[in-house]
């Protein structure tokens, strides 16, 4: 099997693989897909190696280092925010705090372990903490409708009006089968870790996802049948 | 069939949770707010974990010196007992751990603290040697599952930094490592009672 990749030369911005030149077959540049495999891997590894130099560039004091952190990860960080409080404001305010946290936390970060998940660790510790100060005096923030459609504009989604009634169901989800659902069902972590994230049973959080589901797949449902 | 139903929702489900987009960004740039933060904080910005490790560190050591002391206090009163009786202390006592003082890998340990460490720990492994037996067993055993305990914790604030429940829980620990010393002074003390128990009793 072989990728075809027309025109997907070095030097057209695509992906540089570090390997042998490409073949040229009756004018059309190939890449094996052993070289497309390899090139990935490498991107990866490069990518790996460069987030490590800038956590330990950060760790030392640099707030340039920090920045690229932030930008290479806070649409996810926000993602997650906004998905768990359904509060615009809130997780705005989480994204803040997570990033802060970080910074301040970074010299004890161990960086063979995962950035995003550890940033991702602090996050739900922010929103937690959000929770108990405000005590769940705001209800669910119409808004965040607002922001998840610009978002599936755009990243030009297909059928951004389904997802959107996915995000709204979510949203209208009590807050704690909405955090499970988010952590389990959107960021794919396991019962086992989203429970230790969220200082709960394991049992807890498999009934919490089954109570998350149900309710969402009946809110789709009657979406659906609005629709 | 209701259950191959079921099983076709529920993979809907999951392929329509997948299919959202994991990253959304923020309406506005967050990042100016940030930094002004971090910039309020600034001169401690990145030295403020190690600061704060190293407040841990130096509360610790201060617990270190009062139990080292307050065993000391205790064991010379021992030892004068002891002398009394005419019967040698062990001459040694393997397997005897110190205080736990112990931070986890990720703390990186201040080089000067954990020479002090060394040191007080000599020290106190010296002095529970002339402890009894089975009062040094108690002590080793509670000793060795405390720093089971404050391990676990440390693990658990790698994964979860800034946890103020875990944090908690940890100087909880130290606390309860001397309040141990206190009782092993109270167990170990004999006509002047009072004294170390105490001073131990204020320090906590």
């Amino acid at each position: 099997m072989r990728l075809n990749f027309a025109g997907a030369g070095a030097g057209q911005g695509c992906v540089a693989f570090p390997t042998s030149p490409p073949s040229r077959v009756g004018g059309t540049t190939r890449w094996t897909l052993a070289e497309a495999q390899a090139g990935s891997e490498i991107d990866r590894a490069r990518e790996v190696a460069e987030e490590r130099a800038l956590v330990e560039a950060a760790a030392a004091g640099s707030t340039a280092a920090f920045e690229k952190l932030y930008r290479r990860h806070v649409a996810r960080v926000h993602g997650l925010c906004l998905r768990m409080t359904a509060q615009r404001e809130t997780a705005e305010d989480c994204v803040q705090e997570t990033f802060v946290q970080a910074w301040r936390n970074l010299p004890r970060f161990e960086v063979r372990s995962g950035f995003a998940t550890w940033l991702h660790r602090i996050a739900v510790n922010a929103v937690l903490a959000q929770k108990r100060r405000r005590f769940e005096s705001l209800g669910v923030d119409g808004s965040v409708d607002d922001v998840i459609a610009e978002t599936l504009a755009d990243a030009n989604v297909s059928d951004p009006g389904a997802r959107r009634d996915i995000e709204a169901a979510i949203a209208s989800l009590p807050r704690g089968a909405r955090h499970v659902l988010v952590l389990c069902g959107v960021y794919g972590y396991s019962h086992d870790e989203t429970s230790a994230m969220l200082g709960i049973a394991v049992g807890t959080c498999k009934a919490q996802l089954h109570r998350a589901r149900q309710l969402l797949g009946a809110r789709l449902e009657s979406a659906e049948e609005d629709r | 069939m209701t259950q191959t139903n079921d099983t076709g929702q529920d993979e809907r489900l999951d392929r329509a949770l997948q299919s959202l987009p994991r990253g959304v960004e923020p309406t506005r740039d967050l990042w100016p707010r940030i930094e002004a933060r971090l910039e309020r904080t600034a001169a401690e910005a990145p030295a403020q974990a190690p600061r704060r490790a190293w407040a841990w560190q130096a509360a610790a050591a201060v617990l270190l010196v009062a139990g080292t002391a307050l065993l000391t206090a205790t064991l010379v009163q021992r030892s004068r007992d002891a002398s009394l009786a005419q019967s040698p202390p062990p001459a040694a006592v393997p397997g005897v751990r110190a205080m736990p003082a112990v931070f986890g890998p990720a703390h990186a340990p201040n080089p000067e603290y954990d020479a002090a460490r060394q040191q007080l720990s000599a020290m106190l492994q010296q002095k529970m040697a002339q402890m009894p037996l089975s009062a040094r067993q108690k002590l080793e055993a509670n000793l060795a599952e405390m720093q089971r305990a404050a391990a676990e914790i440390n693990a658990a604030l790698d994964q979860q930094p800034g946890d103020p429940l875990l944090e908690e829980l940890l100087l909880n620990t130290y606390h309860d490592e001397l309040a141990m010393l206190a009782v092993v002074n109270q167990l170990t003390s004999t006509s002047d009672a009072g004294t170390p128990a105490d001073a131990t009793r204020m320090q906590l």
